[in-house]
């Protein structure tokens, strides 16, 4: 049976198609069908197995289940560090408010994820040295309803993972990114509903792109608010092709949060692409930056691992690239290696009150017009430099050619002392107000994450309203 | 995005883009060697994978200037490169304390040793062994299970101790070795690797100094930029014999695997530590020295008390199951 039926089937019997057996898992033993959840013959018998009737344990609960079940966890705090090994599991959380997995700044990860198709689904996990949610090296994953506060690297982390959906996410008071996904290419995963707040960065993704999305979402109060970024210090360099659309991004400027170098650098900044490349960014409705709303900067990388490719490469997927040898360069041209932003779009985004421009495109090189970013019918009062809209248009020729008046003044703006960070543990990240649970949370079969990404319609995605209150 | 110095990075950038890159030079004026030179240089003392572990852990005075007159080497680190492309997982253990106790070398006898940094295990002292570190059970590690001890000589600078701020544990599959066939290191064991008595440069894949997450291995403490901080790194051998937790010079029960294949004599594929120290250091390295003697006696020793199933589970489910646990490429430099 090839692996691609075995992940199907087991998602038709987890889906409930075929199995209507919810009962525990413990009545089974150890029976030769234990035998076959292995790499042969998946058993997916979509049983539900609860925490703590079943279990006492969220991490034994995971390591009876088989492929396709669920694991239902009633309310508690679970100071737990739980691994999943099991593929096409679904973990759900009976309430996204009152199941929390507490790390009491000592354990590392919520949940750690090391199995393809696995779906976590309405908890909450906080106080983890690392991260609240993990994902690393699976196809197919999905975060549904939870809530990551207070963890001290991301709330929700994807890394070399492909295929995924992150939604209804609440996600505040970690030094690098709330949500953040990495070291993909294609990516092939989406990020909607969300609320990232009160993190050094509301979403990073270095070296990720390729069919990911991020739509329909709010990020403030962030240091800075959506960052996608590139360096060779990770594998699949560069970023590029996120799609960002439909988004509500304001008042990331905040002082006092937790915050990794980087959050401080890019600092006042709503959308800034770091070094990134073919991102297209539309209709967000951004506002209250110091700096800028919708920003195209370089990121400059020392002691590099490797030279920026060449973009006719660009299309090669992670997977190809991970069996490639490293060039070998000559050391002097690693000592500084600037990532440069190109061929990004910029169209059709509201954007206001930026303390530097609304609009705003600097390198450290003087052709910015070769870099290939355009920027077209966006709402908008500033621009650095002048007139960006008609000196570097998405459609038809450029009307302006000055690229010096009112340039962006990278020196100043990357020198400036900025508040330091502040320790996650003692940050003033606020407790969440209560979040929306899941649909049916006790009744809903189990889904594992081998449908996803959902289908976004983007040209449906008009400019969000303006919040109440802002 | 992963943590990265850059407060000043731009005036750094600038400064590098301007006034040329000189902050990859060594300190001693190697920058100016051809980089064929450099690469000479690297096979002839990096490709001999067994040349860097020779025994003498011992505690004779080393001269600091002998050997001095043997040019500095770098290139790049075999196997090294941008993380995320192999399996490992990542112990971060920040500084612990100091002490001139080496339990490994000169056991029951506190203050024989050269003073050494230590890291992981909280308890670590000359009196020391892997049980009683178990049974301590604190770390700094940010992985609990993780109550390894691990040490490496004192950084000095001009003669005072520069405290590190952090280490890093990565724990990989050797260079080519099959991921499933790695097995966890055994309960107990002890090992040293590098040559605390060389005075010649080392095998950069074995002991090395570097500039952050830079993959350029020197010899020699090169000069680094503000971004990216110095750091030694030191390689332990991935194949074990079998049954011998110790031997008399602490490395011989241990060897290097040879293009992914661990040698008769050392059958048995464990993980390959990989072991960085990262000090507040920047520019000029003048004054650097170790306090096992020069620049050039990198070393390090590692007493594996971990919990055991603690790793185990790290090596099943991120070595043999092939995944990237973790990445601390350019974690804050504290």
């Amino acid at each position: 049976m090839t692996r691609g039926i075995r992940r199907a089937l087991a998602g038709l019997l987890a889906l409930g198609l075929l199995a209507g057996a919810c009962s525990s898992d413990d009545d089974d033993g150890d029976t030769a069908a234990d035998d076959e959840a292995t790499e042969e013959t998946p058993v997916a018998t979509g049983a539900t197995i609860r925490v703590p009737d079943d279990h006492d344990t969220i991490q034994a609960a995971v390591d009876a289940a088989r492929p396709g079940d669920l694991v239902l966890i009633a309310p508690g705090v679970y100071e737990e560090a739980v691994d999943v090994t099991v593929e096409n599991l679904t973990i759900r959380g009976l309430d996204r408010n009152e199941v929390i997995l507490d790390g009491g700044f000592e354990l590392e990860n919520g949940l750690r994820v090391l199995a393809d198709g696995v779906a976590i689904e309405n908890m909450t996990a906080r106080n983890y040295t690392t991260n609240g949610f993990f994902w690393t090296g699976v196809t197919g994953y999905r975060g549904s309803y939870l809530t990551a506060y207070r963890n001290g690297d991301y709330g929700v982390y994807a890394f070399d993972s492909v295929k995924g959906q992150l939604e209804h996410i609440y996600a505040s008071g970690s030094p690098d990114a709330g949500i953040y996904i990495g070291q993909c290419y294609p990516c092939d995963a989406v990020i909607s509903d969300v609320i990232s707040e009160y993190n050094g960065l509301g979403y990073s993704g270095t070296n990720s792109g390729g069919n990911l999305l991020i739509v329909n979402s709010t990020f403030r109060h962030n240091r800075a608010g959506i960052v996608p970024n590139s360096g060779s210090y990770e594998l699949c360099y560069p970023e590029r092709e996120t799609t960002i659309v439909g988004n509500v991004v304001y008042d990331n400027n905040q002082p006092d949060t937790p915050a990794i170098d980087v959050a401080l650098l890019a600092m006042g900044n709503g959308i800034l692409v770091a070094g990134g490349n073919r991102n297209v960014i539309e209709r967000n409705l951004v506002f209250d930056h110091e700096r800028t709303g919708i920003g195209l900067v370089p990121f400059p990388e020392e002691e590099a691992n490797d030279l920026v490719p060449d973009p006719d490469t660009w299309d090669t997927p992670c997977a190809e690239v991970r069996e490639e040898p490293l060039p070998d360069h000559p050391e002097d041209a690693l000592a500084l290696v600037l990532w440069d932003p190109q061929q990004n779009s910029v169209r059709g985004n509201v954007v206001s009150g930026s303390g530097v421009a609304d609009l705003a495109f600097g390198s450290l090189q003087e052709d910015l017009a070769g870099l290939g970013n355009c920027f077209s019918g966006n709402t908008f009062e500033t621009t650095a430099p002048n007139d960006l809209e008609a000196l570097a248009p998405c459609d038809g020729a450029p009307t302006a050619t000055d690229w010096t008046g009112g340039a962006l003044d990278l020196l100043a703006l990357m020198t400036a002392e900025q508040p330091p960070s502040v320790d996650y543990r003692e940050a003033p990240t606020p407790e969440p107000l209560a979040q929306p649970n899941m649909p049916d949370a006790e009744t809903a079969p189990p889904r594992p994450a081998i449908d996803v990404p959902f289908a976004v319609d983007l040209d449906a995605i008009a400019v969000p309203e303006r919040p109440a209150g802002t | 995005m992963r943590a990265r110095p850059l407060g000043r990075l731009l005036t750094v950038a600038l400064a590098a883009l301007f006034l040329a890159a000189s902050c990859s030079s060594d300190g001693d004026g190697a920058a100016e060697r051809a980089p064929e030179d450099d690469r000479a240089d690297e096979r002839a003392a990096g490709d001999d994978p067994s040349g860097g572990h020779a025994p003498g852990h011992g505690h004779e005075p080393v001269d600091a200037d002998a050997g001095a007159d043997v040019a500095p080497v770098r290139g790049r680190g075999a196997g090294m490169g941008p993380q995320g492309r192999v399996p490992q997982f990542v112990i971060e253990c920040p500084w612990s304390h100091s002490a001139p106790d080496d339990p490994i070398v000169h056991p029951g006898h506190p203050g024989r040793a050269h003073l050494h940094d230590f890291f992981g295990n909280t308890s670590t002292d000359a009196h020391s062994t892997t049980a009683s570190l178990v049974a301590a059970g604190d770390t700094s590690c940010a992985t609990k299970a993780d109550t390894a001890a691990y040490w490496a000589p004192a950084l000095l600078r001009d003669g005072e101790p520069v405290r590190p701020y952090t280490a890093i544990a990565y724990y990989r599959p050797g260079l080519g070795v099959d991921p499933a066939t790695v097995q966890p290191f055994p309960e107990g064991l002890v090992v040293i690797a590098g040559d605390q008595t060389a005075t010649t440069p080392q095998p950069l894949d074995v002991a090395a100094w570097h500039c952050g997450a830079s993959p350029v291995l020197h010899s020699d403490p090169p000069s680094c930029p503000d971004t990216a901080p110095l750091a030694v790194r030191v390689v332990f051998p991935d194949c074990w014999d079998g049954e011998h937790l110790d031997s008399d010079d602490h490395q011989s029960h241990m060897a290097y695997s040879e293009d992914g294949t661990c040698p008769r004599s050392h059958p048995v594929p464990v993980p390959q530590l990989i072991f960085e120290v990262r000090y507040p250091v920047t520019g000029d390295p003048a004054g650097l020295a170790l306090a096992s003697g020069g620049v050039r006696s990198l070393h390090a020793d590692f007493m594996q008390a971990w919990d055991q199933a603690g790793l185990e589970r790290e090596v099943e489910v991120c070595l043999n199951g092939q995944r990237v646990c973790g990445v601390v490429s350019n974690r804050a430099t504290g």
